[in-house]
């Protein structure tokens, strides 16, 4: 018992905050969802219990449903690579030593910090409007853009640019794991007159390893969750046509519009169950190329 | 003797290649500063371009805003800053010390406890570990708005709202899984050896936390702190449910009185105020982000 | 003409009833410490303002009242009070909106007014019909805080500079497309007559009752048909084609935006659809003089517009002093320094005591507005049945199916017959 405790004690005293926090105030409401997941429940009344049957109205019936998981699709696959490789790049031009890089950072940075605010709804409309900035610039190549925003066959689009355009988070993680890499290994190499690319695939990406895993994970997250972005962009119901129906603007709109909770709940862990697969995935093929300086021993 | 002469020279001769190495890529790097400083610096006006817009807006007359004007104002109504801080029932001056005192205890919260909880994922070994770790990682999946109502419900019960409990306790609870994981994959890049030899030498686990990680996790820490800053100073979803009061409102859930769909809004009071609002961020990330790039000088211990 | 007959019976009304009315509300301190109420509204910054003084005048008058007062804009309004609602935690008092007051009162969150009505409650000086709209299932679950109907907003100047003349009373879908390709013409490129009414589902409603069909029949059915529907929005391709209104893309790009982006306000059309109470901020956002005519008429058909309440304010069943809140809500609507303070900003006042008192201080947009509203009475419909649970959700469908087809990607046909379908099993699942 005694040596029980010797093992486990430190780590659980570390891990206390969180398991509080986690058994008091998450678990709670986590666990209160699944249950309205099997009921209707419009908010005002008490939940009435249904079993399966969200489930299977959402599975056999529910178009809207297929059509949200298209448009959320489409968009992780668009924009997860454009972000991260965009962040990684400008990570790797902002880390090696050249004047005035904390402002060139800080510029960078910017269009994050603007987030999804109700300048953004309007700058981005006004940008991809019929007569925008985007089809200025496309014109001068004589190319006659359409109102992107209002196309549903573009609408997405804009949002991945967006995406990434506000790549300033991944880009602020890379940097930091790129600090983290000793500068000696690149003169060790540069002695041994390997190349850049070859530096590259030999130091810098084995050494990020793990920071490029945790910004795949949690950019895929993230845009699997995405919400803020799209709902001031789609006026908060996935215009025009559905085609910015994000699932969980979807979602929203069930819980919060048209008082159905029970089905908002059964499309979240729905979606949970999505991440959760994606995410075991990743964790699984992260053994072949994620290794830490901590197992090397 | 001999044998050790020619070590030393061996040594000699590295240090004078790895010293003509550095020359010449410092000289390099000059030749390429400029190209890359054009580079980066055109791309900088595509990302200065919104802030610009915003700053052009707060300062145009109501209805050229939305027009297809120029983006120079015709007329500079500096008024919307003055009178924008004012126009609201109570005035930005309270809205900025509520936010200030949020973020500011939200992002101490963030840093202590989720740092502890990544060191127990990261570098101790106790029971039960991979599945907590499962756990938390759940709680980053679920979409936020399901868990809204009943974790309301819970505030409510425990009297907590109209006040900044329902924001800040959570944050010393290490309710954000997203600094948890970071900082894990941060903590796990260290040397084992070095926890290795502090606990031969008697460090306890508590002490190897203060002693060694936190002080080579400078750019892990700076980075969440960041994060957190940026990420609650602009929350307002949280805030909106559990605040009542105008009172005790922050600066976000301030800027969205501004605006109103179907009737007149004061747009250019809005901009103004955001164009503000935008500058306690901007400090603390120039600030903080002087300390990632501190991060080579303790690299230097590895 | 018609306005000094209204005028006229008006006053008499308010002579016949008059007095009654608690002469002052703020008079009188009946409560004692530490009372406490909650009003929770959405609102603008100019609307914040005039709540904020009447509870402070409501204070004033009532020693030891405490009445705390919440706003957040209308996208965050209904978030909101969902939660708070589920947590049984809502104000004492909210502000409802017509499309949410029969979701909230079928599903037993707000409480009749009944039992305060001439006792804590007086109504002598309203409209009958004012009061009508917040009347659920034969009682009056919500009080009208201000009237309004719809409202075709043109720019005087743009018409003008047209030669175009019409009767804003009276005036046909036919009078309005020569009018409006008249404006695009004498106007440069880019610049049309009027904003297309496809994605409006507020004007599929007024074209389907002048057809003769309220969308929602007196049992909560959907009576709207296809064919009505089919021809309205021919009607709409058809000015699309003649340039008398922007085309498809244009208007896409305009959905949900807010009214400094409408087309009249960006001087990008000259006439659009909108609510009345909607007037006084669009002139204020408008250089030129904006003039407010009806919808227009079809031929040999129904009255399509109607006479709403724009907003009401209602008693919540978690109200913890119901009697204190219901003082407070008569102070709000009778009270002759709260009524001056609140104006005309959340509509036109039901009671015609207040519109009275009020007249002499309008402003030039407040006149063309209560001009406007006075002129239409005998020109509007009565009001549609209550609509049935979902039909918040049918209007989104709407527009969803509009936007196809507007876009050219379903056809008419196909879109029209999609659309009823579709409000039919929203109509099933919802109730």
């Amino acid at each position: 018992m005694r040596k029980f405790l010797a093992k486990n004690a430190p780590g659980y005293v570390f891990l206390s905050p969180w398991l509080i926090g986690f058994l008091f105030l998450a678990l709670g409401p986590i666990l209160v969802s699944l249950y309205l997941s099997f009921t209707k429940y419009d908010m005002i009344g008490d939940p009435r219990w249904v079993g399966l049957s969200q489930y299977e109205y959402m599975f056999t019936k529910d178009k809207r449903f297929w059509k949200s998981l298209q448009v959320t699709f489409t968009y992780v696959i668009l924009a997860v690579p454009a972000r991260l490789a965009f962040a990684l790049m400008i990570a790797m031009v902002l880390d090696k030593g050249i004047r005035a890089i904390g402002i060139y950072r800080a510029l960078y940075y910017l269009p994050s910090i603007l987030g999804a605010s109700i300048a953004i709804a309007i700058l981005w409309r006004q940008i991809f409007n019929i007569d925008g900035v985007v089809n200025a610039f496309l014109s001068m190549f004589g190319i006659q853009g359409p109102n992107w925003i209002a196309n549903p066959d573009t609408s997405l689009y804009t949002l991945v640019v967006l995406a990434m355009w506000q790549f300033g988070s991944p880009m602020l993680i890379f940097l930091a794991g790129l600090r983290g890499i000793s500068p000696e290994l690149y003169e060790a190499a540069e002695i041994d007159a390997a190349s850049k690319p070859r530096q590259f695939f030999a130091i810098t990406l084995p050494l990020l390893a793990p920071v490029i895993f945790f910004n795949i994970i949690l950019q895929t997250i993230e845009a699997f969750k995405t919400f803020s972005s799209a709902f001031i962009i789609s006026n908060g119901d996935g215009s025009p046509a559905d085609s910015l129906l994000f699932f969980t603007i979807y979602l929203f709109n069930e819980a919060f519009k048209f008082f159905r909770m029970g089905y908002a709940s059964a499309l979240a862990w729905t979606l949970l169950v999505i991440i959760g697969a994606f995410t075991a995935l990743s964790f699984f093929a992260s053994k072949y190329w994620v290794h830490y300086e901590n197992e090397k021993d | 003797m001999a044998e050790s002469i020619t070590t030393y020279d061996k040594n000699a001769d590295a240090a004078e290649v790895s010293k003509k190495l550095r020359a010449a890529r410092v000289k390099r790097e000059n030749r390429q500063g400029l190209r890359k400083h054009l580079f980066l610096g055109i791309f900088a006006l595509f990302m200065l371009y919104p802030l610009l817009w915003m700053l052009a807006s707060s300062l145009k007359p109501e209805n050229e805003i939305f027009g297809r004007l120029s983006i120079w104002p015709s007329e500079f109504i500096w008024s919307n800053y003055t009178e924008g801080w004012m126009r609201l029932q109570v005035s930005f001056t309270q809205f900025y010390s509520n936010s200030a005192l949020v973020t500011i205890l939200s992002v101490i919260g963030n840093l202590i406890s989720c740092s502890f909880a990544a060191y127990a994922f990261a570098r101790l070994t106790f029971s039960w570990s991979k599945f907590w770790f499962a756990l938390m990682m759940m709680t980053l999946m679920i979409p936020y708005h399901v868990v809204l109502i009943p974790q309301y419900v819970m505030f409510l019960k425990l009297g907590w709202i109209d006040t900044y409990l329902p924001l800040v306790v959570p944050r010393f609870l290490a309710s954000d899984a997203f600094f948890i994981f970071l900082m894990v994959q941060f903590f796990r890049q260290l040397p084992r050896e070095l926890d290795e030899a502090a606990s031969i030498d008697g460090c306890s686990p508590y002490k190897i936390y203060w002693a060694i990680i936190m002080p080579l996790s400078m750019p892990a820490m700076a980075t969440a702190g960041i994060f957190s800053f940026i990420w609650v100073w602009e929350d307002f979803l949280a805030p909106l449910i559990y605040l009542n009061d105008i009172q005790n409102y922050t600066v976000p859930l301030a800027l969205r009185l501004f605006v109103a769909e179907d009737s007149q809004s004061a747009y250019g009071q809005m901009f103004a105020m955001s164009i503000l609002s935008l500058v306690p961020v901007l400090l603390f990330f120039v600030i903080f982000q002087k300390l990632i790039i501190k991060g080579i000088a303790m690299s230097g211990l590895k | 003409m018609k306005k000094f007959n209204r005028r006229k019976i008006l006053k008499g009304m308010a002579i016949g009833t008059g007095g009654v009315a608690a002469s002052s509300m703020f008079g009188t301190s009946a409560f004692a410490a530490d009372e406490r109420i909650r009003h929770f509204w959405w609102g603008n910054p100019s609307r914040d303002e005039r709540t904020y003084k009447v509870i402070d005048l409501f204070k004033g008058a009532n020693a030891g009242v405490e009445v705390s007062g919440e706003t957040v804009g209308w996208g965050d309004y209904w978030t909101k009070m969902a939660t708070q609602t589920a947590g049984k935690n809502m104000a004492d008092l909210v502000q409802m909106d017509y499309r949410f007051l029969f979701e909230y009162v079928r599903r037993g969150a707000l409480l009749p007014l009944d039992d305060y009505f001439n006792n804590t409650l007086f109504l002598d000086d309203f409209d009958k019909s004012a009061i009508s709209g917040g009347i659920v299932d034969g009682k009056l679950y919500a009080l009208n805080i201000g009237s309004n109907s719809q409202v075709c907003i043109y720019n005087t100047a743009m018409v003008e500079a047209a030669g175009a003349e019409f009767d804003p009373i009276n005036w046909s879908h036919k009078d309005q497309m020569a009018v409006a390709q008249k404006i695009s013409e004498s106007t440069p490129d880019g610049v049309h007559g009027v904003d297309d009414a496809t994605l409006d589902n507020v004007m599929w409603e007024v074209w389907s009752r002048q057809s003769g069909k309220p969308f929602y029949g007196p049992e909560g059915t959907v009576d709207g048909t296809v064919a009505d529907l089919e021809k309205f929005w021919e009607h709409w391709a058809e000015m699309r084609a003649s340039g008398a209104a922007p085309d498809a893309e244009h208007s896409v790009g305009k959905l949900g935006s807010k009214m400094a982006e409408s087309g009249v306000v960006t001087q990008e059309t000259a006439m659009s659809y909108m609510w009345s109470n909607q007037i006084v901020g669009v002139q204020s956002l408008s250089k030129d003089i904006i003039g407010a005519a009806m919808h227009p008429h079809m031929d040999g058909g129904d009255p399509g517009q109607f006479i709403k309440p724009s907003m009401f304010m209602a008693l919540t069943r978690d109200s913890k002093n119901p009697e204190l809140a219901v003082q407070y809500m008569n102070a709000w609507v009778n009270d002759a320094e709260a009524t001056a303070v609140l104006g005309l900003e959340r509509g036109i006042p039901a009671s015609s005591k207040v519109r009275d008192a009020l007249a002499p201080n309008f402003s030039d947009a407040e006149k063309v507005s209560v001009d406007y509203f006075n002129a239409i009475q005998t020109k509007v419909g009565t009001l549609s049945p209550p609509p049935p649970k979902g039909a918040g959700e049918t209007q989104d469908a709407y527009v969803r199916v509009a936007t196809n087809v507007i876009l050219g990607n379903t056809s008419i046909k196909d879109g029209a017959t999609a659309f009823i379908d579709e409000a039919n099993s929203i109509i099933d699942r919802a109730s």
